[in-house]
């Protein structure tokens, strides 16, 4: 029995009434959002502080009503109870297959190939100058290889597959996790203004959050955030780096088993398979239905409507799954090395993307 | 025979049936609408 399945039980309640409970919770909370983001929408200046109320989308407030519900539903004990259905991976995914059906295969191919390009250097680079500085720090192997690749690939989903391959502890892939998400949100904020103050063109803006926010729904609520544009760029750069898990898993688990435990029996490759987001598959085959004309009617402005709902969903989750519980644990080392890697990141994602999107392989939508 | 289907899959499946429900006109744009 998994511990998740453990603290249902205590929780009480079916699997499934769990899940419609907390379905329930998020899409009331995203309705919220998105009454929120109409409100100050057409807003010019809010509050007398030169903020124009279009740059508040609505991730931003479906992640600060997420984190607002947070501390409430776990005061009064329905936190555990509705769990189940906070599923910030699924909303997301959803929402990716579905953003595919409006973005030209040609785009993709376009964006695909600088994304490569971007992705190896990014990880590879990333990488190494995570796991060099947490040895530095003394952190342990098992922690600084699912830092490193939660840092250099796609947060949450990177640190559990890293994890599965250097058998991490329970309690180091739930702290980093938290800090994927401590440092995202705020990115996810921060990111487009930056970009905004520094007139950066859409793709390259995109290329540039794909690159350096370490979580794939922040990543699309930059994005959002930033431009329509923005938003296709940063999904399809995120998600060429996201296929790079499985090969990361498996360089980690030889690694791991021939070199830390010496043990002679190497781990199969098929793992990289096995680690392959899969709806990434959907995201290209909806594509190619919108890119041949295949789709009967027009139905875009339906598809791009549940696309937002799907994300809005997303991002209410992400607000809500935040623990930080583990931090006081694990000590503030690793925090040190998780925000000097990420300032490393980002400079040099800026100069990457500025370099492949803005010149190499500029994808001209 | 027991299939698992992981999140990948569930997201994709889901995803189309939308796509599905949109093409065919059954879920109407005014009813999302963000």
């Amino acid at each position: 029995m998994t511990t998740s399945t453990v603290k249902q039980e205590k929780a009480g309640g079916s699997g499934t009434v769990n899940f419609l409970v907390g379905l329930v919770i998020v899409v009331v909370l995203a309705f919220l959002a998105r009454w929120f983001k109409g409100l100050v929408y057409g807003v010019e200046d809010l509050f007398g502080l030169g903020i124009p109320g279009k740059v508040l989308e609505f991730p931003l407030w479906a992640a600060l009503l997420g984190l607002i519900a947070n501390p409430i539903l776990k005061g009064i004990k329905v936190f555990d109870y509705a769990k189940p259905g906070f599923r910030t991976e699924l909303f997301l995914k959803i929402g990716l297959v579905l953003l595919g059906a409006g973005i030209s295969f040609k785009v993709i191919v376009t964006a695909a190939a600088g994304a490569i390009v971007q992705g190896i250097i990014m990880v590879s680079s990333v990488y190494f100058f995570s796991w060099w500085l947490g040895g530095k720090f003394g952190l342990p192997d098992t922690l600084r290889a699912v830092m490193s690749t939660a840092v250099s690939i796609c947060g949450v989903s990177a640190a559990i597959a890293a994890a599965g391959s250097v058998l991490a502890k329970k309690e180091e892939i739930t702290y980093v996790t938290a800090l994927v998400i401590v440092t995202a949100l705020p990115l996810m904020v921060i990111a487009p203004l930056i970009a905004g103050a520094m007139n950066m063109p859409e793709p390259v803006a995109g290329a540039w959050f794909g690159g350096n926010v370490d979580t794939t729904a922040a990543v699309v609520g930059a994005g959002t955030i930033y431009g329509e544009t923005a938003q296709k760029i940063a999904s399809i750069v995120k998600q060429t780096q996201n296929v790079l898990i499985g090969v990361v898993a498996f360089l980690l688990a030889l690694y791991f088993t021939t070199v830390v435990e010496g043990k002679k029996e190497k781990p199969s490759a098929a793992i990289i398979w096995q680690r392959f987001p899969k709806f990434v598959l959907g995201f290209i085959i909806a594509s190619l239905i919108f890119t041949f004309g295949w789709l009967a009617t027009d139905p875009s402005a339906a598809i791009k409507g549940m696309k937002d709902w799907a994300f809005c969903l997303a991002f209410v989750c992400m607000g809500l799954e935040l623990e930080v519980a583990g931090f006081k644990k694990m000590g503030w080392a690793p925090v040190i090395v998780y925000l000097i890697v990420t300032i490393f990141n980002t400079l040099l994602a800026l100069g990457i993307s500025w370099l492949i999107f803005g010149w190499l392989f500029p994808a001209n939508l | 025979m027991k299939v698992k289907i992981n999140e990948d899959w569930l997201a994709t499946i889901i995803a189309f049936v939308l796509l599905l429900l949109a093409m065919v006109n059954f879920i109407k744009p005014e009813w999302v609408k963000f």
